[in-house]
């Protein structure tokens, strides 16, 4: 047995070293596609990348030059509406489940919750179509803001009651022992220990809404001129990729390009600012 | 760091102090009963002795707390066996005193040959070496508790002087033998009483210098205390 | 009396700490049952602790002392207790209160230091009062210098008050979580355990804090080691399988108890 030339131990090398070129492989096709995205983003995103892509508004077709101010300022305001709403109700009903959801309520809640996460983005266009858009006769940057908070809040909900889960129970019982009401302790002293991980939670579900196209086709629309009303159409970097990616123009093909290197650069801030907001976590 | 155990310590030792300072007023009293003939002091002895037993047994009952209670170790711990040690020491001093007194009739009045004892050298190197020792638990100075160790082998030649000189008187005066007798006996229990005192040096040493001189290191320390004196036995 | 004697001991050894207060009681326990679920880990207890003692509570693991300490402030509902018979806090039925003021009158310090990670030292020993309304600076800067001066921790921490609660010493962790559980005057102070995730030193510290904080409050303590017992407290009860055998002077109950059980059990001679 202990030969190394035996039959057996020839086998299990062979298998050994099979099964990590195996792994390995996957790890290269998952790597792959992003290597791809990078490099085409990139290589195509930088002919047309220059300062008036930041500051100049998107020109007539036909004329060269302009650029996509109104969009990066609109993804940004639709994500902050997003956020204002997604972010207080996600949070608070986390921190509901977590604290006082251990009973069937709350198993229909965290149900409901991982049910609405995996619905299609449209399907929640569609929604935010008919519950905002329809009774106020015209799209708007609300409208999107509403239908990026329904796709955040399951994110944001799951992920701070799984935090709040994980802080000890120790501290719940220090506050309760110091005589403040149960949901004091939970707000203040719970969610203050477990922020950091619902940070996390919350960029990630940023990130996702602001690559979001579908549900703005039906809210929010878009916009060729500048506009920051909240009530009127906005202008969105995705729905500009999908417009211009689409068109026959190469100029606009090539600022689709660009919009979609300014998008994965906001989504990279995005994860970086949480890589720096949890850096000190261990 | 300061411990609360220590305020128990503190009252343990007042104690013991009060104590003791009650028996060498119990020893003198004794010996003063005798020495001037004096009915009251006699009395007076025997009266108090119940509060010598009294604080005997406080004591001991306190050390057994603080044991209990306070799990003493190292220092701690050799205070407190002193302490009951010391203890029972000062409660047979305290007894020696009672039976000092209890002869005080007896002697009324004194043998005619009672000055030319050595009874008085005794009784002031006895009252001596009491003092001393409990001076020293006091101020914990085991200087001054191994003179007093030192002490006692003078008392016990002393107390062989003067058995044979009352042993010559008894041969020549037959008619005071009985007073002899009891004399000797005074003799002994200041011998016994030099010895307690010896006792108490001991454990003060113990405490202080952490060493265990009785018995088995009984040369050691001898040798230790007195090297140019290692006529003893 | 042999035991006479022993308790006469007692009261003159512990005569540095008493007051006028002497004899009183604070909490009168009765009949007191607790349920988790179906299973009854208290039977039927009745004590009553006297104001400005240091009570202790020893028995082998899991026979209800937690939960019987608990009960005294209602935190046995947050684990999710219940409890029947009676516990009184000064005459009144503790089950009439709302936990919540119960809770500012009964302080709890837990087994393992828990000051809040992301309080400054500061923030944590006002973390009561603040979270109950005070916001009165001076107040509470006067509360946290006073209330650290009271554990002892004051020399220890007054330059480093802005920092994390939890970066200090596990020692100094807990005598800030007793500061902040004496920050809002409480009458009785619950003890799980304080010391038992501490090194020899903070424990010698707690305990000596014990003697002291003793003066203002009322203390219960829970601890599994009986030589901690004997050293704190005034009074022990032994609990053993949720039944009270006996509860008298730590001192009768250290040298001559009057139950088989508990000299087996602190002798150490168990089943």
């Amino acid at each position: 047995m202990l030969n190394r030339n035996n039959l057996y131990f020839i086998r299990r090398k062979v298998t050994n070293h099979i099964m990590l070129s195996l792994t390995f492989l996957s790890v290269v096709l998952t790597v792959l596609p992003l290597l791809l995205i990078f490099y085409y983003t990139v290589t195509k995103g930088l002919t047309s990348l220059n300062l008036d892509f930041f500051i100049a508004m998107p020109k007539p077709v036909g004329e060269a030059g302009g650029g996509m101010a109104n969009a990066i300022v609109g993804t940004l305001i639709l994500i902050g509406i997003g956020g204002a709403i997604g972010l207080p109700v996600g949070i608070m009903s986390g921190t509901y489940l977590a604290e006082f959801g251990n009973n069937k309520f709350g198993n229909v809640v965290r149900f409901l919750a991982d049910v609405l996460s995996g619905i299609p983005s449209i399907v929640v266009g569609v929604v935010a179509y008919t519950i905002v858009v329809l009774p106020m006769h015209h799209f708007s940057a609300f409208a999107g803001g509403v239908s990026l908070a329904i796709l955040m809040i399951p994110t944001i909900t799951r992920t701070t009651e799984e935090m709040i889960r994980l802080v000890p129970h120790s501290y719940r019982e220090a506050g309760l022992a110091l005589g403040i009401p149960k949901w004091k302790t939970s707000l203040v002293i719970i969610l203050r220990s477990a922020w950091k991980g619902i940070a996390t939670g919350v960029l990630l579900a940023f990130a996702r809404a602001a690559g979001e196209t579908a549900p703005l086709l039906f809210t929010a629309l878009g916009n060729r001129f500048w506009s920051t009303k909240i009530f009127q159409p906005i202008a969105s970097l995705t729905v500009y990729i999908y417009d211009y990616a689409k068109s026959p123009f190469t100029e606009w093909n090539d600022q689709a390009w660009t919009a979609s290197l300014i998008l994965i650069a906001l989504i990279s801030l995005i994860s970086l600012l949480f890589k720096f907001l949890t850096r000190s976590k261990y | 760091m300061e411990r609360i155990f220590d305020v128990y310590l503190e009252k343990l030792k007042t104690r013991l102090i009060k104590m003791s300072s009650l028996v060498e007023d119990q020893v003198d009293l004794a010996v003063k009963s005798f020495e001037e003939e004096n009915d009251e002091f006699a009395k007076l002895v025997l009266e108090r002795e119940n509060k010598v037993n009294k604080y005997d047994r406080k004591i001991g009952k306190t050390c057994q707390k603080i044991i209990a209670l306070n799990q003493p170790v190292a220092m701690d711990l050799r205070l407190i066996i002193s302490a009951l040690t010391i203890n029972t020491n000062l409660e047979r001093v305290g007894d020696l005193a009672r039976n000092i007194a209890l002869r005080q009739p007896k002697l009324k009045p004194k043998p005619f040959f009672y000055e030319n004892t050595k009874i008085h050298e005794m009784i002031s190197i006895a009252k001596e070496m009491l003092h001393n020792s409990i001076d020293a638990f006091n101020n914990e100075d085991s200087e001054l508790a191994k003179e007093v160790v030192k002490k006692d082998s003078e008392l016990d030649v002393l107390f062989v002087e003067n058995k044979e000189l009352l042993i010559d008187f008894m041969k020549s005066n037959a008619e005071e033998i009985e007073k002899s007798v009891e004399l000797l006996e005074i003799c002994r229990h200041l011998e016994r009483l030099g010895d307690q005192a010896t006792n108490i040096a001991e454990d003060v040493i113990f405490i202080v210098d952490a060493k265990l001189i009785k018995h088995k290191y009984q040369k050691y320390i001898y040798d230790d205390i007195d090297n140019d004196e290692s006529d003893e036995e | 009396m042999e035991n006479d004697v022993i308790i006469n001991q007692t009261d003159s050894i512990n005569k540095i700490s008493e007051d006028k207060n002497r004899g009183k009681t604070i909490i009168d326990v009765m009949n007191l049952s607790a349920y988790f679920g179906k299973t009854k880990v208290l039977k039927e207890i009745s004590l009553s602790i006297p104001k400005n003692k240091v009570v202790a509570i020893i028995g082998p693991s899991g026979c209800g002392k937690s939960t019987f300490l608990r009960s005294i402030n209602r935190m046995h509902e947050v684990v999710g207790g219940t409890i029947t018979g009676e516990i009184f806090l000064d005459g009144n039925n503790i089950m009439k209160f709302d936990p919540v003021l119960l809770r500012r009158k009964v302080g709890m310090v837990f087994q393992k230091p828990n000051p809040f990670p992301t309080m400054s030292i500061f923030n944590n020993v006002v973390a009561g009062l603040r979270l109950n309304g005070v916001r009165n600076k001076n107040k509470l800067t006067e509360v946290v210098e006073q209330s650290l001066k009271q554990v002892a921790l004051w020399d220890e921490v007054k330059d480093s008050l802005n920092e994390s609660g939890a970066d200090i010493s596990g020692g100094q962790q807990q005598r800030l979580c007793i500061a902040r559980a004496i920050a809002i005057k409480p009458e009785v102070i619950l003890m799980d355990e304080p010391a038992s995730a501490l090194d020899p030193i903070s424990t010698a510290k707690i305990e000596e804090l014990i003697h002291y904080l003793k003066e203002e409050y009322t203390i219960v303590i829970v601890t599994h080691n009986m030589q901690q017992a004997a050293r704190v407290s005034d009074m022990t009860a032994f609990l053993y399988m949720g039944e009270l055998v006996e509860f008298g002077p730590t001192a009768k109950i250290f040298t001559n108890p009057s139950v088989k059980k508990t000299e087996d059990y602190i002798t150490g001679r168990f089943g």
